[in-house]
């Protein structure tokens, strides 16, 4: 857009361009690597939300920026946000599009920082709450590193002193340093453990933090009891032990807010207004104080903010919110229409039903929301866990039995807390977080984001993919599929300023087509007739031609025809070539006719098709497949997916999608293709044979070494080399999944 | 050798400290986010 003369395609650009300008902020044009979408007209009423003042007279608010697809794009918000007067302070999150705002409401509202955003072209929308990142963790696991390795130097000093005879002066003086350094550990940093165990114990049932919080108990109280009568402590193992598990949580839990944070985003809404008829006058309320009963006008490009039914007027509205499909759907008096949905060409007066969470939107989303709250799957760890800590607990008995009759007390002492030293499970705990963490990120950095650690291992065991059509295996968007070169010029000129998809698909075709926009003059739209106007001088107008095709005819008896229609991704057949390959089924699922559906299938190569299922329908076909035993994964995009996917063994909601899908799916898809599912299963083995691996592995260490502690072999020195052993084989299985994938 | 008396508890200190800046950094929040800061600076 730099150079002599600059040319836009809409007033929008022009603006937008004018307000980058000003800011002093050209730079934006040679560095940005991508488009921004088309400026739209401003949605919503932001100054109707409530905001409440700090201390110091600014408010703060936290928002969704949409549209940012480069560093440029997060560069340009952020710097004319600063510049705009009256803001503080505004931070715009290159990783996740989140932006902090913090502004004077006396010098400027929140309706024209929202306004700045949108004129940009990126759209702003408002967070939901959001928990504090969890900083506890950490600084646990900060002090618990620092005192391990403090502990282990000192302890390093004791044993080579064993060599060379040392000064006991000594020996005690680094004893107790170890001491006071294990205390906080102990007693503070394993804190979490200890919680765990105790809440375990109150349920009846024997957690995998038990033995830890066992074991950990056990060290410091014999190190308190040895330091002071003078003999061996196990401080270094235990320190060590606290920090690695502390390290293995932190990761954990790294990888959960993640995926919760992008999970909002997705979810995250534009504030809704809308027009009452108040007598004779129209004024501008928020949704939120509409009441059946009432009249609000709405006109094209709007949004409907309350279920009701048309009195007057007429237009037609997308339901794709509801339905999942992009064709835009035509209503008259008389006709039902939805909160969520927008008219995308005429003008309605609607009579108000339902609003609020009354609407079917919301009671949709709420229903989901219940059924998403399906608990947690225990994973094989959790299930041996009582067992590994009952048998430690009775060899622990035994070994103590039997060395007491033979060796007396203090012998059978020693050899008691050796066995729970070595037998404490780090490994055995670690192997889960470690590889389910390694495995979240793998997946995340290839474009699938689950939800959980389990959501991803279920994915390794499904059998059956099922495919929903738009949005999903198509790009569902209303796409150029041909047009004479010529015809995508003149319609773009006269198309240019139309917010209806077929106009849009047009414009988009003509610019990434290279074709410089035409001026038109005398432009004038006809609700669901067409468009006509002047282009190079010339009368031209552009007409439905039947299902997926628009006529361009021009004055002088040209007449071309521009084919539209919603197109299968690119890479969609050869994913499912792969899934197949992988001996999985895969079937499409839509609500579409069987004609659409069945060409849609066949060039995605997917041979199985249910058409004209209803959302519920498709409840009904998982449900059928799951009856035959069968695992079902199902990727979907829409509200109406949102039941199907939470009824599957997997569901998998499309980032593009609606944000009731996404709340209610195992894991989001963050680009457009399908492409990620493979590295979702490829994540999934992986996954789980690190798991499997590192379980034979820790649990054979484990048997290994409780058998050398019973019997006696085993004192502090060898515990120290045994145990960072078996978690660093534990750490390195799990950096082999990233590889794996 | 005595002043290994004197000087390891120094040393701990010294450890301690640093322990102590840490946590610090840490409740300031530099380390809530760290996807962000290595991008903003290639912009500056």
């Amino acid at each position: 857009m730099e150079g002599d003369q600059d040319v836009f395609c809409c007033s929008g650009c022009e603006m937008a361009a004018a307000i980058i300008k000003g800011a002093g902020l050209e730079a934006y044009y040679q560095e940005r690597e991508a488009f921004p979408p088309r400026p739209e007209g401003f949605a919503g009423d932001w100054d109707a939300l409530p905001v409440t003042a700090g201390p110091d007279g600014t408010c703060e608010i936290r928002l969704q920026v949409d549209g940012l697809r480069c560093a440029s794009c997060v560069w340009v918000t952020e710097n004319v946000l600063q510049r705009t007067e009256g803001v503080e302070e505004a931070v715009v999150s290159y990783a996740t599009g989140r932006a902090r705002v913090r502004w004077d409401p006396g010098k400027v509202s929140l309706g024209e920082v929202a306004g700045r955003i949108s004129t940009l072209g990126y759209r702003p929308r408002i967070l939901g709450e959001e928990g504090e990142p969890d900083r506890g963790l950490l600084v646990r696991l900060g002090v618990a590193a620092f005192a391990a390795m403090n502990i282990m130097m000192l302890s390093a000093a004791i044993y080579t002193g064993w060599l060379g005879g040392m000064d006991p002066r000594y020996v005690a003086l680094f004893q107790w340093v170890s001491l006071a350094l294990a205390a906080p550990v102990a007693l503070w940093c394993a804190e979490p453990f200890f919680a765990g165990a105790v809440q375990g114990l109150r349920h009846g049932v024997l957690h995998m933090d038990l033995p830890i919080a066992l074991g950990v108990a056990v060290l410091f109280g014999h190190a308190v009891v040895v330091t002071v009568l003078e003999g061996e402590t196990y401080l270094d193992s235990m320190a060590m032990l606290v920090a690695l598990l502390l390290a293995g949580r932190v990761l954990e839990s790294r990888g959960r807010r993640r995926a919760a944070e992008a999970a909002t985003a997705l979810a995250a809404t534009a504030p809704a207004s809308a027009r009452k008829r108040v007598g004779d006058a129209v004024e501008t309320v928020p949704a939120e104080d509409l009441a059946p009963g009432d009249l609000v006008d709405v006109a094209a490009g709007e949004e409907l903010a309350a279920d009701g039914i048309v009195e007057g007027g007429q237009g037609s509205v997308r339901l794709a919110l509801l339905t999942g499909e992009a064709e835009p759907v035509g209503v008259q008096e008389g006709s039902r229409v939805v909160a969520g949905s927008v008219l995308i060409d005429g003008f309605l007066t609607v009579r108000v039903t339902a609003v609020g969470r009354e609407t079917v939107l919301q009671q949709m989303a709420d229903q989901l929301r219940l059924s998403a709250d399906r608990g947690i799957r225990p994973g094989f760890t959790d299930r041996i866990a009582p067992w590994f800590t009952a048998a430690t607990l009775v060899v622990a008995a035994g070994a103590f039995a039997g060395w007491f009759l033979a060796a007396g007390l203090e012998k059978a002492l020693l050899t008691t807390v050796a066995v729970l030293v070595v037998a404490c499970p780090c490994a055995l705990a670690l192997s889960r977080p470690l590889a389910a963490a390694a495995g979240l990120g793998a997946a995340a950095r290839r474009g699938l984001l689950f939800r959980s650690g389990d959501a991803l291992l279920a994915m390794g065991e499904v059998d059956l993919v099922a495919l929903d059509k738009t949005g999903t295996v198509t790009a569902g968007e209303l796409e150029v599929v041909e047009a004479p070169r010529e015809a995508l010029r003149i319609a773009s000129g006269l198309e240019r300023f139309s917010a209806h998809p077929v106009g849009r698909a047009i414009t988009r075709a003509a610019v990434e087509g290279g074709i410089p926009l035409p001026v038109a003059e005398e432009v004038r739209e006809e609700a669901g007739f067409g468009i006509r106007g002047k282009v190079d001088g010339r009368w031209w107008e552009i007409r439905s031609g039947g299902p997926g095709r628009v006529s361009v005819r021009g004055e002088g008896g040209e007449s071309w025809t521009i084919a539209l229609g919603d197109r299968v991704r690119e890479d969609s057949r050869s994913v499912v070539e792969e899934i197949r390959a992988a001996g999985r089924q895969v079937a499409l699922l839509t609500g579409d006719v069987d004609e659409v559906a069945h060409r849609m299938a066949e060039e995605a190569g997917i041979q199985e098709v249910s058409a004209r299922l209803s959302p519920l329908e498709k409840v009904d076909w998982i449900q059928a497949r799951q009856d035959q035993g069968l695992r079902v994964l199902f990727a979907g995009d829409g509200l109406n997916d949102g039941p199907g996917l939470a009824q599957a063994h997997v569901g998998i909601a499309m980032g593009t999608g609606a944000a009731s899908s996404i709340l209610v799916a195992d894991g989001v898809i963050s680009v457009p293709s399908l492409r990620p599912i493979l590295a979702g299963f490829r994540a999934a083995a992986a996954v789980r044979d690190s798991i499997r691996k590192n379980q034979v592995r820790s649990i054979g260490y484990n048997v290994a070494a409780v058998t050398l502690a019973a019997a006696g072999f085993v004192n502090p020195l060898v515990a120290v080399i045994l145990m960072p052993i078996s978690s660093g084989v534990v750490i390195w299985g799990a950096f082999r999944v990233e590889q794996a994938v | 050798m005595n002043a290994i008396f004197f000087l390891l508890p120094v040393a701990v200190l010294l450890g301690a400290l640093f322990a102590f800046l840490f946590v610090m950094a840490v409740k300031r929040g530099q380390f809530d986010d760290l996807d962000d800061p290595p991008k903003r600076i290639l912009k500056d």
